[in-house]
């Protein structure tokens, strides 16, 4: 027999009105469980599509420039002693990172000019695996290739040649085949023949050599700096960029997700607090004589207030259990009902149910902490002769 | 042991302060059994809540064991509530959710000191002593009037405190069962225990060893 025996016993024989109070809040715990998830989840989703919009890592070469200029006019930037990486070495470090979870494709390219006809064209060597990864918007007329000798043509370059897939030519040394032609991009890729790498390296006789590497990151779990740093001290001497551009952009429409359902999610949480605190100020004006009572036989104000409290914090935990099971379930239908996650679904974790537990009861405590407060201010014999 | 030294209470009214208890003065020694009879109105709950701590005085002063408890800190005020005074009131105020016996151990549940190891035992006993022996674990909605009376009296009694204020205890109650309740309370006050009863029965005030008439906020005589 203590303190909380009051809580409990009140709580039992008043069962109907206590688990009443407790569904309303286990609404609202709930909603806020499964909206978490569902965010979680279609912000993973969501950054995995937007990563076939580009990359956000370059890795390069730390190339020299000297600016030249002569009588005061500017000439630009003169490029030299340009450096090639090694791939299999910079793609294995890269892809051996702790956060290599994080790194969803890696697209090495080399970059040069081979003679077609009469004429230079630029060639870039890629790896179309892992370009297409990260160039889902790409549509193309034909096919991408299956052989080392096909080759892509940029929209611009097919059209002035006259070259459609099917086309045979020869490229530098090689003859090859057009695979396919790339529907206009309105980018760099629309006016370049696009090769297998190896077909590249061999073209620019530089084998096993590219000039920079392209890096697609899922940066929702961490900061792309993280990535950045790492990939820095798996490679160092060559140059790690984050394309700030790209990161900034793909994460506001994660983190749009994510504050969109947060704000829901506080909406509702609020509301549950409400409806708490009004049931609880409406406990407190029911049980005044209760109050008078434990009062003139010597309970503290503090003893009061605790009384209240812990029947709210018995609440919000109870709501809390109710809701962390509940919201996980939901959210896991949410989410295969979307279709958001592909194969992943929420996964239950037993430290976030007890955290949502927690949570919940402090929540509880906090909605409960007005009207604990008023009861534990009136006057014990103002509330015993006014019933 | 207990004593008023010129309380003078008013409550506010739409015509401004409404005077209740005019200079009252009275002593309570140990072992004495006190009862305030008066009519509706001149203000003895009153008294009796200024006296039992439950409402402070506007002026004056209650002297318990030589000090002035009406200037005590809110600590200090529940200490002295938990420990030496018990009161008992006309509605006897039990928590409906609570047993008999778990509304008797209701003083040991404060989280403010530990509850005797002989607790529940105590309890027991003081339930046996006001006649509820077989009915400790029912709940009050489950027992007539009286009983509910003797409940309050037994959790009055259970911490052994040494003034008992009853404030109309009988007036609940049918003239029956308020003899055998203020019959309990003579019992009581013959074992030492000091009581101060408020009553308008007359009849049960003169089951008490002093009477103390109040009449428009002061004590008319002292019998």
């Amino acid at each position: 027999m203590n303190l909380l025996t009051i809580p409990l016993r009140c709580a039992r024989r008043k069962w109907p009105r206590f688990v009443l109070l407790t569904l309303v809040f286990a609404l609202g715990a709930t909603s806020m469980v499964a909206l978490w998830h569902v965010s979680r989840v279609v912000g993973d989703s969501l950054e995995r599509k937007l990563t076939a919009f580009g990359a956000n890592i370059l890795v390069s070469p730390k190339a020299e420039t000297l600016a030249v200029s002569y009588g005061g006019v500017s000439l630009g930037n003169l490029l030299y002693e340009v450096r090639h990486l090694d791939e299999a070495a910079t793609v294995s470090a890269i892809r051996s990172i702790p956060l290599s979870a994080n790194v969803a494709a890696v697209a090495p390219k080399l970059v040069g000019t081979a003679a077609l006809g009469a004429e230079q064209v630029p060639v870039v060597g890629v790896r179309f695996d892992q370009e297409q990864t990260i160039k889902k918007y790409w549509r193309i007329k034909g096919l991408f290739p299956t052989r080392e000798n096909e080759v892509v043509l940029g929209s611009a370059l097919a059209a002035r040649l006259g070259l459609d897939f099917g086309s045979a030519f020869r490229l530098g040394d090689e003859e090859v085949t057009v695979a396919g032609v790339l529907s206009p991009t309105g980018g760099d890729d629309d006016t370049v023949v696009l090769a297998d790498l190896t077909l590249a390296q061999r073209l620019f006789r530089l084998p096993g050599k590219v000039n920079f590497v392209e890096v697609s990151a899922l940066c929702a779990g961490c900061p792309i700096e993280d990535i950045v740093a790492q990939i820095g001290g798996k490679l160092p001497g060559l140059e790690v960029k984050a394309l700030r551009s790209v990161v900034e952009g793909r994460m506001a429409s994660v983190h749009f997700v994510q504050h969109l359902t947060l704000a829901v999610a506080l909406v509702i949480l609020v509301s549950a607090c409400a409806v708490v605190g009004f049931s609880m100020l409406s406990a407190v004006n029911e049980r005044k004589a209760e109050i008078g009572l434990l009062r003139s036989l010597g309970y503290s104000r503090a003893g009061v207030f605790a009384i209240f409290c812990s029947e709210a914090v018995l609440l919000g935990a109870a709501a809390g259990a109710i809701g962390a099971l509940a919201g996980w379930g939901v959210g896991r239908e949410v989410v295969r009902l979307l279709d958001a996650a592909g194969e992943v679904l929420p996964a239950f974790s037993p430290l976030e149910a007890l955290a949502v537990c927690l949570g919940m009861a402090l929540v509880a405590a906090l909605a409960a902490a007005y009207p604990a407060a008023k009861a534990a201010r009136i006057d014990p014999s103002a509330a015993l002769v006014s019933l | 042991m207990l004593e008023a030294r010129n309380i003078a209470k008013s409550y506010a009214s739409a015509e401004g302060p409404a005077p209740v208890l005019r200079d009252v003065s009275l002593t309570l020694e140990q072992g004495e059994f006190l009862a305030i009879v008066g009519r509706s109105g001149s203000g003895k709950s009153t008294l009796l809540n200024i006296l039992s701590t439950l409402l402070a005085p506007d002026a004056g002063q209650v002297l318990y064991a030589g000090r002035d408890v009406t200037r005590l800190p809110e600590a200090e005020l529940a200490a002295l509530r938990r420990r030496d005074f018990a009161v008992v009131f006309q509605m006897h105020h039990l928590l409906p959710y609570l047993t008999a016996l778990e509304n008797v151990l209701l003083p040991f549940m404060t989280g403010l000191a530990p509850a005797p190891r002989d607790a529940v035992e105590r309890a027991r006993r003081c339930l046996d002593r006001v006649g509820l022996g077989g009915k400790h674990h029912r709940l009050p909605g489950r027992l007539s009037g009286g009983e509910q009376q003797r409940v309050a009296i037994a959790r009055a009694l259970v911490k052994e405190a040494a003034i008992l204020f009853a404030d109309e205890p009988t007036g609940s109650l049918d003239p029956a069962t308020g003899r055998e309740i203020v019959g309990l309370l003579q019992d009581l006050n013959a074992d030492g225990l000091s009581v101060v009863m408020v009553t308008h029965d007359l009849g049960y005030a003169s089951c008490a060893r002093r009477v103390l008439r109040m009449e428009n906020g002061a004590p008319a005589c002292a019998a």
